[in-house]
């Protein structure tokens, strides 16, 4: 009897315990999805925004729901975390920022020197992943979250989720987790690359190539008006570029730490020039990169070879390179000529504008040098890849034409 | 006072132990009936005839109730009446009779269903075996049943049960030792063990503990169990019930101990293991890799019922990080009507399952229907769209309740249901942190115990040579060794390839 007295008073006394620590009920968080990070008008402050995802918007049980799927907000303040604890003011719950999906920056506080101070505090806090993505905007961030308004994925973070995994697969954009970005800036080699969007329209002209854009270039009628396209170039924490798709796609197949899984791209018709061929490139192996380095001369030589398949989609100008076969030997020879052409432009504007490369190669130079001490005084970006002699070959592995080799015989169609 | 103390000893209805039978044999049948309360007795019966072989008066007592009439009448009264011949056992054709010298044995026997007789001028008795007690047929096994194996489960007659036993192992060597318990009402216990291959120290303690229990009654081995384990205060049961013949006799070719008593349609089985209590029989009479396939869904019904309900309030109050986008928002949102911390909200369905499972098995038979249908309706759908309790928590106890039922043995399914709760308090504690350090604690101590000398988790801690039956079984062919932890006598019981 005694005994069960005690255990007794010990569950209520757990009764009466549980409950503190660090509790915290789920319907009483807000859960953030997208960061937004501007400028403020102050010198120092900064403008923070937060997405908030409305829990009661695309759960079942609410179906007759009429709120919004998500309350933005903006607030300025010093840093992200100090931030949300002002926002209470007029924020009804905790705002917490474990789910947070992207972090958005404005174009012009990447551009700036402060952009640094305000974002290392979110590899200090553990309540933001290092997976979280960043994005760079042309716009103010603020306005960005505002503008942006998908029509089919209400719920913010299902969009960012659909959006993002989409056009990173297709290679347009590139993968741009924070991690990623502390890494890289703290390895104080490469370039990081973020995301590139926008919610504003800018003079579109119309290149003819379909990957030749960065966001906000893209003809388009309808739909959400938000574009993800290219890259903003990070170069010791700032952005110094932005690039095009098209280059981001190349960054993408020269670099082993991206993932990227198919694309569909046109290039020139080597016989027609007023047509484009459309193809399916696909890259089944890790491209070699082959760096050999000169240590007295502080000189590296770097060969990368990518082989590649491709799957021909289109022949607008019905120029037979399936069964001729000195059609599809002059198509080979131009595929890679074009794609090695395009490298080697990529190549040289990294070489001479931005100084240094945003392929994440010196990973394969650091095996050369004894120590950190070494590396870092062999200077990679200033010395190094500036001066490197690099070669690139694209090899075409198998070429394909599909389920159909034969076009329709303009002539005989048109009799 | 000395007078009513004098009177109250001559009328004292149990004699003290060895109190011989008188010379006379009248006699003796008067202090018989006055033991028995013949008269009030409705089923006590006495009986006088003269033999037909020495014509002398002859002294008959049986309870009517427990013996076969037609056995006493053409194996004791007819020879007695009939048949000529020197002696009593010479005349009497019953399979069994015994001498009796004093009360005590006397009052057994009839107790056990015997009917003794007092011959005029014989200074014994004699107790002859014509009992019929009656009992329930050999029914199917209701609470362990199996889709694939013997159906048979024991019955509530301790010689039908020790029958079921012996058709399963046809050995010399398998002996059924009587002893009896019970100050006042003495009941047989029968212990089964191969004699070749029990380990001689556990069945001393068994006898020991069961010679010590100094109790007026101990009616069947539900009771038994309580009185001979090693801590009743224990979560963790220390010794196994099953209704199985099939599975008793599994344990006793490994040497274990199996106990049986009247009045149980079940045996003991010990010293256990863990492992002994998450095995269903099942289990090996189905394929290697069929038997194994349920053993993996057993274990992830033990990890579930015991933990899902715990993991989610940790979880849901401490993590929420954890949790992804979709899941939380729709929590969240569900969550947002509901006036109880979700910690009270676990705990409602929780017992709220309980209360369904134990009314589930009080109610009546015809009733049974409409529990269904409460439990469903009121406690799922109805609480929910009346915003008590969120729809997740509904999910959340029916598989804990659910994968509960998994874990057949009964005594591991209490301990099951009260270390849920337990988990359930700890994680709403500290979280995560919490609910590991009390999952630590609980497994610390239960890897503590043991059962009659065999630590609770062996073979895997500590290691011990056997079968290697634990959480999967081997292929039967490749089961060479018998559990060394409980024999040490024959250890070996297949021959290597």
């Amino acid at each position: 009897m005694k005994n069960f007295c005690k255990i007794i008073f010990i569950f209520i006394l757990f009764i009466l315990l549980t409950g503190c620590y660090d509790k915290a009920e789920l319907e009483q968080q807000s859960y953030v999805i997208a960061i937004g990070l501007d400028k403020g008008e102050k010198e120092g402050t900064f403008s923070f925004t937060f997405q908030i995802a409305n829990p009661e918007v695309g759960s079942t049980l609410s179906a007759g729901s009429d709120e919004e799927a998500e309350e933005t907000i903006s607030i300025t303040g010093n840093d992200i975390v100090t931030a949300t604890n002002t926002a209470n003011s007029f924020v009804t719950k905790r705002i917490v920022l474990d789910q947070t999906k992207v972090i958005v920056v404005s174009e012009e506080l990447a551009r700036s020197e402060d952009f640094l101070r305000v974002i290392q505090s979110a590899s200090r806090t553990p309540q933001i992943r290092r997976g979280v993505e960043m994005i760079v905007s042309k716009e103010k961030a603020s306005d960005f979250l505002n503008n942006n308004d998908p029509k089919m994925e209400q719920r913010p973070h299902k969009y960012y989720q659909y959006m993002l995994n989409r056009a990173k697969q297709t290679g347009i954009i590139p993968e741009a987790d924070l991690h990623r970005f502390f890494q890289i800036t703290e390895g104080d080699a490469d370039l990081f690359l973020a995301i590139y969007a926008t919610t504003e329209k800018a003079e579109t002209e119309d290149t003819g190539t379909e990957d030749e854009y960065i966001a906000g270039q893209i003809p388009q009628e309808g739909g959400n008006v938000t574009q993800f396209m290219g890259s903003a170039v990070f170069k010791e924490g700032m952005l110094i570029d932005i690039i095009d798709g098209q280059e981001t796609r190349i960054c993408n197949t020269l670099d082993k730490t991206m993932g990227m899984e198919e694309l569909l791209s046109t290039y020139p018709d080597p016989i027609a020039p007023k047509y484009r061929i459309s193809a399916d490139y696909s890259q089944k192996e890790e491209p070699v990169i082959d760096v050999s380095y000169n240590k007295k001369t502080n000189h590296a030589k770097i060969s990368v070879t990518v082989s590649f398949n491709l799957e021909i989609l289109a022949i607008p100008s019905m120029i037979d390179y399936a069964q001729n076969e000195k059609n599809q030997k002059i198509l080979r020879k131009s595929i890679e000529k074009n794609l090695e052409n395009k490298t080697k432009e990529l190549i040289q504007i990294s070489q001479e504008e931005y100084g240094s490369d945003p392929f994440y190669w010196s990973l394969y130079i650091r095996k050369f040098f004894k120590d950190i001490p070494a590396y870092e005084k062999g200077d990679w970006n200033k010395k190094i890849f500036p001066n490197a002699e690099i070669d690139v070959n694209f090899v075409l592995k198998r070429l394909d034409f599909g389920k159909m080799l034969n076009d329709s015989n303009l002539n005989d169609v048109r009799d | 006072m000395a007078r009513l103390l004098h009177s109250q000893k001559s009328n004292k209805k149990t004699p003290a132990k060895k109190e011989t039978l008188y010379k006379d044999a009248k006699q003796n049948a008067e202090e018989i009936k006055r033991l028995f309360s013949h008269g009030t007795n409705e089923d006590f019966i006495s009986r006088e005839l003269i033999a037909a072989f020495n014509k002398k008066k002859v002294y008959l007592f049986f309870y009517s109730s427990i013996v076969n009439s037609n056995s006493i009448e053409e194996f004791v009264i007819k020879p007695l009446l009939e048949e000529e011949g020197e002696s009593v056992s010479d005349v009497i054709t019953n399979k069994d009779i015994t001498q009796i010298s004093d009360y005590q044995q006397a009052i057994e026997n009839i107790n056990n269903g015997k009917v003794i007789i007092f011959i005029d001028g014989d200074d014994n008795g004699y107790g002859m075996e014509v009992s019929q007690f009656q009992h329930r047929a050999i029914g199917k096994a209701e609470n362990e049943s199996v889709i694939k194996g013997p159906k048979e489960a024991f019955t509530e007659s301790l010689y039908v049960n020790m029958s079921l036993v012996r058709k399963q192992i046809r050995d010399k060597q398998l002996i059924t030792e009587l002893t009896s318990i019970g100050e006042r009402a003495k009941q047989s216990v029968i212990l089964v063990y191969v004699d070749d291959l029990v380990n001689d120290e556990v069945l001393e303690n068994v006898k020991n503990r069961i010679k010590n229990i100094e109790i007026d009654t101990v009616r069947n081995v539900e009771l038994l169990e309580q009185l001979i384990e090693e801590r009743p205060n224990s979560i963790f049961p220390s010794i196994l019930y099953t209704e199985r013949p099939d599975n008793a006799a599994a344990y006793l070719e490994n040497g274990y101990i199996v106990i049986l008593m009247d009045n149980s349609a079940a045996c003991l089985i010990l010293p256990v293991t863990f492992w002994d209590f998450f095995h269903n029989p099942e289990d090996r009479y189905t394929r290697y890799i069929f038997g194994n396939l349920t053993r993996l869904i057993r274990f992830l019904g033990l990890f579930l019922t015991t933990m899902i309900s715990a993991i989610y309030v940790a979880l849901a109050n401490f993590h929420s990080e954890m949790i992804p986008p979709d899941l939380l928002l729709a929590i969240t949102a569900a969550r947002e009507r509901v006036p109880f911390p979700l910690i009270m909200e676990i705990l409602i369905m929780e017992i709220a399952f309980e209360l369904i499972r134990e009314a589930g098995i009080r109610i009546p038979n015809p009733l049974g229907p409409t529990i269904g249908i409460v439990g469903a309706l009121i406690l799922g759908q109805a609480a929910v769209e009346a915003n008590v309790i969120s729809p997740i928590i509904v999910i959340v106890a029916a598989i804990s309740g659910l994968s509960s039922f998994a874990i057949s043995d009964v005594s591991l399914n209490y301990s099951v249901r009260i270390s849920r709760f337990i988990f359930i308090l700890a994680a709403g504690f500290m979280g995560m942190f919490s609910l590991i350090g009390v999952f630590l604690l609980l497994f610390m101590y239960a890897a503590s115990l043991k059962s009659f000398g065999i630590p609770f988790f062996a073979p895997v801690a500590p290691n011990y040579k056997s079968q290697g039956d634990t959480l999967f079984r081997k292929v039967l062919r490749a089961e060479i060794w018998r559990p060394t932890y409980v024999t040490q006598k024959d250890i070996q019981k297949k021959k290597k390839n």
